[in-house]
C-alpha cells in the first residue's frame, strides 16, 4: 500500500486517474523505455511490464543497491522507475508465450520497445505483425540512432548518445575533454520524448482508429532538445559558428555573469543576466565598500584587469558565507543566485517537503522509501498507488488476461466523473 | 499556414504565452502534433529575448560574436533572426497584443475563449498582476487545460526565488554532481537540463488532459513545477540516499559501472567517447589489434570488480591507442567489435552528417526575414504521422490579421483602429 499525492485512497477501487483505461505493454528493459511508461502508469495507466524469465529488466541489475550487494528486487533504478506497473515474465523465443503476448497485445493502447533494431522482428513480432493483431496499437521503438540509417546498428550508452546527440563538445572546460552530464539523464530525455510521443499517437488512435510505429532516435531526441544545444545547432546553420567550449554564457552579450562560486560549505550558481541583475549584484557583494559600487555600478561589460579584480572581489565576499545565506541575500535583493544543494538536502528541504515532493510507499522487499513524486499537479493526477512489482509478481493474472475472451478493441475509459 | 487536418491535435488551439527556452519548446511539440500555436507577443516586450536596438555595432562594442544571427548579420528585424528564438519557432503563429492595455486585455481573454490549452512561463504573479490568473481564465473558458510552469511551483518557501535552468539545477541535487571526476562541481559550460526536461513533460501532461477531457467535458490548471519534473531524473540517487546515507560523488566522463572515458583523437579538437558495459564489450576491446598487447590491460577475463579496479590503467591505454588516429577510423574499429563508441561532434559537422542526412532530420525552410537555411528537425518520427514542419518561425506579428480578423472575428475598423494607434505592430519596439 503507497501514500497517494493528494487526496484519495489507494489499491483497488483508487480514484480515476488522467489515463485511467489506458493499456500499455512495456517490453523495454533500460532507462528510456521504463521511464516511458512509467509516465503512463503514474498517471493510471495500466502498464504491465513484460520481462525475461528469471532474469528480469536490464535495470533490476544496475542498482544502487542496499550495501551495494546485488538483488534483483532491491535496485534501487527499477523500483524507481517501475512504480504502479505490473510484471509478467514472457519468454518472448517462446511460441505459447509469444501467443500470450499477442493476447495482450489486442488489449493495449500501446507497445513501448527498446530492443536493438531488427530484434522485434528476428521474434517474429514486428509491427507488422503486432498492428495486425490490433490496428489502432501505438508500437513506440526506442534506438540509439533510429530504425533506420547507416549508424543503425551502432551500440551506445549513454556517453556516446551524449557524444553523439547531446551538448558535449561545448562542455567542459576549453583545454580539456568534453564533459558529460552526470548520471543517467540522457535516457531520462529519451524516455520523456518517448512517453509524449507515444501518448500523442494514442490520443490520435482515438481521433483516427489508426494506429502507428514511432521511431524514436536517442540522438534525434537530444538534438532536437531545448538544451541551448539546439539553438548552437541553428546559430551553425545561420553562420557557421563552432559553440566554445569552457566560455560561459557565450549566447548572451551585454553585463553578464554567470558561473559557479564557492561558499564556506558549499556552492551557488551566479545567474548575472542583464543590466538590472548587475547592478543589484554590485551592491549587494559591494555593501561596504563604495569605491567598488563606483567603479563596477551601469557597466556593460567587464574585462582584463577589471575583470579580474571584480572575480576576486566576488569570490572572496561568496567564500566568506554559508551557501544558503548568499543565496538568501542574493534572493531578498532578487538576483538569481541559488545554493548547489546534494540529493540528502533535497530529500529534506523545507520547500521539497512542504510541497509533497516525496512520496513514500512500502514494498515488500526493499522496504519504505520516500520516491520522487509527482513530475507535474493536474486534476486526477499523478498517484503512487503501488510500488514497483517483484519478477513475475503479477504473472497468474496477466496470463489469464492474455488467455482469456478479448474485446475487440481497446475501451475508452467510462468510469463516472466525481463530482 | 493552413491547418493540417491529420494529426493528433489537429483543431486544437493553443494560446502561447511562453519565454527562454523550457516554455517555447514545449508549444513547439505540440505545433509538431498539428495545434494552431499562437504566440502572443507584447510590442513593447522582449518575448523573443531579442531587443528591436540590436545591432552589428552593438556587438563590437560588447564584444558579441554575433554567431547566432544568420551570417552574423542581426539585421532589421533581429527578433525574427536569433537563433535563440527560431529553434523552437516551427508551426507557430505571432500575433501582437499588450496585456497591460485594456484592447489588448480584451483581445485575449476572447483569444483564451475560442482556445483549448494556454501555456505560459512566466513568474509567479505575473498573469495575476495582469487580471489574467487561471482562475479568471477558466471562468472564461471551463474546457481550457492552462499550464504554468513555474519552476520551483506555486506553493512553498521557495516558489518566487529569481533564476535561470541552471540555477534550478543547483537546487534538485543536479549541478552537485556535475563536473570533472574528482574535483569540485563544475557545471559543464552551460547545464540546462531543467529546460531540457520540461517541454516533452509538458507536451505529456497537455495531452494526458486532453484525453481526459474527452470524459470529463472539463479542461483545469496544470501546475508544472519545473524542478519537481527534472526530480524524477535523479529518482534512483534520492532512493540511493535513503538506502546507503551517501550522496553521488562528481564522476566526470566516468560511470560507477562501466569503463568509460572520452578520449582525444588526431585533429584539431576532437574527442571520441567511449564505454565498456559489460564482459562481452570488455573481451572484444581486448581482442583490437594494437589493444590487444597492451601490458596494461587486465585479461580478457577480467570481471567487472576488475576492470573497476584498474580503470585508470585501462583508460591510459585507450588514451595511448587513440592520440594519433582519426576520429572515423577509431569509431568505425570499435563499433565493427560491438563496443559502443562515437565521436564527440561539433555542431558544423552535424550539419554534413551522413547519418542525419539519410534520415532526412534537418529541414531546409526559408522565411523572408532570415532567408533559406537548415532547422534541426523534430524529436521523433512516425511513417502513420506526418509531424508539422511548415513556416519555420513567424515575423513579429505576421499572423496579426488572421487572428484579428478571423480566429476572433473582429471587424476591420476596430482592427485598424489598433493599427493606427501603434496597439497592433508588425514589428517589435522594444
Amino acid at each position: 500500500m503507497a501514500d497517494t499525492a493528494g487526496a484519495g485512497e489507494t489499491g483497488s477501487g483508487a480514484p480515476a486517474q488522467v489515463l485511467s483505461g489506458v493499456r500499455v505493454l512495456d517490453l523495454s528493459r533500460w532507462v528510456a523505455g521504463e521511464y516511458a511508461t512509467k509516465l503512463f502508469a503514474d498517471f493510471g495507466a495500466d502498464v504491465v511490464k513484460v520481462e525475461k524469465p528469471g532474469e528480469g529488466s536490464l535495470t533490476r541489475r544496475w542498482g544502487p543497491f542496499p550495501d551495494d550487494r546485488p538483488d534483483p528486487e532491491r535496485s534501487a533504478l527499477f523500483l524507481h522507475l517501475n512504480t504502479n506497473k505490473r510484471s509478467v515474465a514472457l519468454d518472448l523465443h517462446d511460441p505459447a508465450d509469444r501467443e500470450l503476448l499477442l493476447g495482450l497485445v489486442r488489449d493495449a493502447h500501446a507497445v513501448v520497445e527498446s530492443f536493438r533494431p531488427g530484434h522485434l522482428e528476428r521474434l517474429g513480432l514486428g509491427p507488422d505483425v503486432l498492428r495486425a493483431v490490433n490496428p489502432r496499437l501505438v508500437l513506440t521503438r526506442i534506438s540509439a540512432f533510429g530504425q533506420t540509417g547507416p549508424r543503425r546498428d551502432h551500440e551506445a550508452s549513454g556517453l556516446v548518445l551524449q557524444a553523439a546527440g547531446g551538448p558535449m563538445h561545448a562542455t567542459g572546460q576549453a583545454e580539456r575533454a568534453p564533459l558529460r552530464k552526470p548520471a543517467l539523464l540522457e535516457h531520462y530525455t529519451v524516455g520523456r520524448s518517448a512517453g509524449q510521443a507515444t501518448l500523442a499517437a494514442v490520443l490520435g488512435a482515438r481521433r483516427t482508429g489508426r494506429g502507428a510505429t514511432i521511431d524514436v532516435s536517442g540522438q534525434e531526441v537530444l538534438l532536437a532538445g531545448a538544451d541551448r544545444r539546439a539553438s548552437y545547432l541553428l546559430s551553425a546553420s545561420y553562420s557557421g559558428i563552432t559553440a566554445p567550449r569552457g566560455a560561459r554564457s557565450p549566447h548572451r552579450h551585454g553585463a553578464t555573469f554567470t558561473g559557479p562560486f564557492r561558499a564556506a560549505d558549499g556552492f551557488v550558481m551566479v545567474y548575472v543576466t542583464n543590466q538590472a541583475f548587475w547592478n543589484r549584484f554590485v551592491h549587494l557583494v559591494g555593501a561596504e565598500d563604495p569605491a567598488f559600487r563606483e567603479r563596477f555600478l551601469d557597466r556593460q561589460t567587464v574585462a582584463g584587469e577589471d575583470r579580474e579584480e571584480f572575480l576576486a572581489h566576488v569570490a572572496g565576499w561568496i567564500a566568506a558565507r554559508p551557501k544558503v545565506a548568499v543565496m538568501e541575500a542574493a534572493e531578498a535583493a532578487r538576483i538569481p543566485v541559488t545554493a548547489y544543494l546534494s540529493v540528502s538536502e533535497v530529500l529534506t528541504h523545507p520547500h521539497f517537503r512542504e510541497r509533497g515532493a516525496f512520496v513514500a510507499a512500502d514494498h515488500p522487499r526493499a522496504g519504505r522509501l520516500e520516491y520522487a513524486g509527482p513530475p507535474w499537479r493536474m486534476d486526477r493526477g499523478y498517484a503512487l498507488r503501488t510500488p514497483a512489482p517483484l519478477l513475475d509478481q503479477h504473472g497468474a493474472d496477466v496470463r489469464a488476461e492474455a488467455a482469456g475472451p478479448t474485446a475487440t478493441e481497446p475501451t475508452e475509459p467510462t468510469q463516472e466523473v466525481p463530482a | 499556414m493552413s491547418p493540417r487536418e491529420d494529426l493528433p491535435l489537429s483543431g486544437i488551439r493553443v494560446v502561447d504565452l511562453t519565454v527562454v527556452w523550457s516554455g517555447p519548446g514545449a508549444t513547439a511539440l505540440l505545433g509538431d502534433l498539428g495545434a494552431e500555436v499562437i504566440r502572443v507577443e507584447g510590442n513593447d516586450r522582449l518575448s523573443r529575448q531579442v531587443s528591436a536596438k540590436v545591432t552589428k555595432a552593438s556587438f563590437e562594442k560588447t564584444g558579441y560574436h554575433g554567431g547566432t544571427y544568420p551570417d552574423k548579420d542581426p539585421g532589421a528585424r533581429p527578433y525574427d533572426r536569433s537563433a535563440l528564438f527560431n529553434w523552437h519557432a516551427r508551426n507557430k503563429l505571432s500575433a501582437c497584443m499588450n496585456l497591460d492595455t485594456p484592447e489588448g486585455h480584451r483581445a485575449f481573454l476572447e483569444l483564451v475563449r475560442v482556445s483549448d490549452v494556454l501555456v505560459e512561463n512566466n513568474s509567479n504573479g505575473v498573469l495575476e498582476k495582469l487580471g489574467l490568473g487561471h482562475e479568471r481564465l477558466l471562468e472564461v473558458n471551463p474546457r481550457l487545460v492552462v499550464v504554468r510552469m513555474p519552476p520551483l511551483g506555486m506553493t512553498g518557501p521557495m516558489s518566487d526565488y529569481l533564476g535561470y535552468g541552471p540555477n534550478f539545477n543547483s537546487l534538485v541535487g543536479i549541478a552537485a554532481m556535475d563536473g570533472y571526476e574528482g574535483e569540485d562541481p563544475d557545471s559543464a559550460g552551460e547545464n540546462y537540463h531543467m529546460d531540457e526536461a520540461a517541454p516533452a513533460g509538458v507536451g505529456f501532461a497537455v495531452l494526458a488532459a486532453l484525453w481526459d477531457r474527452e470524459t470529463t467535458g472539463r479542461g483545469g490548471l496544470v501546475e508544472f513545477a519545473q524542478a519537481e519534473n527534472v526530480m524524477a531524473e535523479v529518482g534512483e540517487l534520492f532512493l540511493d540516499h535513503q538506502l546507503n546515507h551517501r550522496d553521488p560523488p562528481v564522476l566526470g566522463n566516468a560511470d560507477p559501472w562501466a569503463v568509460q572515458d572520452v578520449v582525444r583523437v588526431a585533429g584539431e579538437d576532437r574527442w571520441v567517447a567511449v564505454t565498456v558495459r559489460d564482459d562481452r564489450d570488455w573481451r572484444a576491446l581486448c581482442a583490437v589489434p594494437g589493444l590487444d598487447e597492451d601490458p596494461r590491460l587486465p585479461g580478457p577475463d577480467a570481471d567487472g570488480d576488475l576492470r573497476r579496479s584498474r580503470s585508470a590503467d585501462i583508460r591510459a591505454a585507450l588514451a595511448d591507442w587513440c592520440a594519433d588516429r582519426e576520429a572515423d577510423d577509431m569509431v568505425a574499429t570499435l563499433q565493427g567489435a560491438g563496443v559502443p563508441a562515437a565521436e564527440v561532434v561539433s555542431e558544423p559537422q552535424l550539419l554534413t552528417d551522413a547519418h542525419l542526412e539519410a534520415r532526412g532530420w534537418w529541414r531546409e525552410r526559408s522565411h523572408p526575414a532570415i532567408g533559406t537555411h537548415r532547422y534541426p528537425g523534430h524529436p521523433w518520427r512516425s511513417d502513420d504521422l506526418d509531424l508539422a514542419f511548415g513556416r519555420p518561425v513567424p515575423g513579429f506579428g505576421e499572423d496579426n490579421e488572421h487572428v484579428y480578423l478571423t480566429v476572433l472575428g473582429w471587424s476591420r475598423e476596430e482592427y485598424d483602429d489598433l493599427v493606427a494607434r501603434g496597439l497592433v505592430t508588425d514589428h517589435q519596439l522594444a
